[in-house]
């Protein structure tokens, strides 16, 4: 597969996932809830795999991270099992994706340096380079 | 056992070769296979290590499964 056609491909999957996404949210509460929380400019999406807070936020706030942080931690142990590699090695390579893929315009991320940055309206996200 | 071993490098090793295209990924399998397994329940709290020690071929052999869970949970991804 060339490299043209991979991304292609990973923008179509996507664009399939943000309408997937806004479709659930319709569907039922808290179906979207972590492109919720990323939209609040609170939260935002770090390079371990992980929702974090990006200042100091409000205790609802914080419950709904780590609400999320425990759910994607059950799913990354349940893959990890699978795959027979370590739980950080899934949650790293889920980071990768959502990096490309889920952190919107004007939306936060964190790379390894541990600083938050904005993503700067439509520019890809940087990720670090163990991504490919 | 070791006949099973030897079977699953095989298959990894073809699976890196033909996705990345390169012979060099091959070499670094055993490294790969020997930084495996360890699995433990979520019973802890969750702490936040941004220091990430992970390899590219790691994250290409996991890319479709890491793609179709975030396809298959949108609220949580």
């Amino acid at each position: 597969m060339s490299r043209r056609l991979k991304l292609l491909v990973a923008m179509g999957l996507g664009i399939a996932a943000t309408a997937g996404g806004a479709g659930a949210a319709l569907a039922m509460y808290q179906g979207d809830a972590s492109a919720s929380l990323r939209a609040t400019g609170q939260v935002g999406e770090q390079a371990d795999g992980y929702l974090g807070l990006v200042g100091t936020a409000p205790s609802d706030v914080r419950a709904q991270v780590d609400a999320v942080n425990i759910k994607r931690r059950a799913f990354y142990t349940d893959l990890a099992g699978k795959r027979g590699v370590k739980i950080e090695e899934v949650a790293a390579s889920t980071a990768c994706e959502i990096f490309a893929t889920r952190v919107g315009p004007g939306q936060y991320y964190r790379l390894p340096d541990g600083v938050w940055r904005k993503r700067d309206g439509n520019t890809p996200v940087p990720r670090p380079t163990y991504c490919g | 056992m070791k006949a099973a071993i030897l079977t699953r490098m095989a298959l990894d090793a073809r699976l890196v070769v033909v996705r990345g295209g390169h012979l060099l990924s091959a070499a670094a399998l055993p490294v790969l296979l020997a930084g495996c397994v360890q699995v433990s329940a979520p019973d802890k709290p969750i702490e936040i290590n941004l220091n990430i020690n992970i390899k590219q071929e790691v994250v290409v052999r996991l890319q479709q499964d890491v793609r179709d869970l975030i396809k298959e949970n949108p609220g949580v991804f």
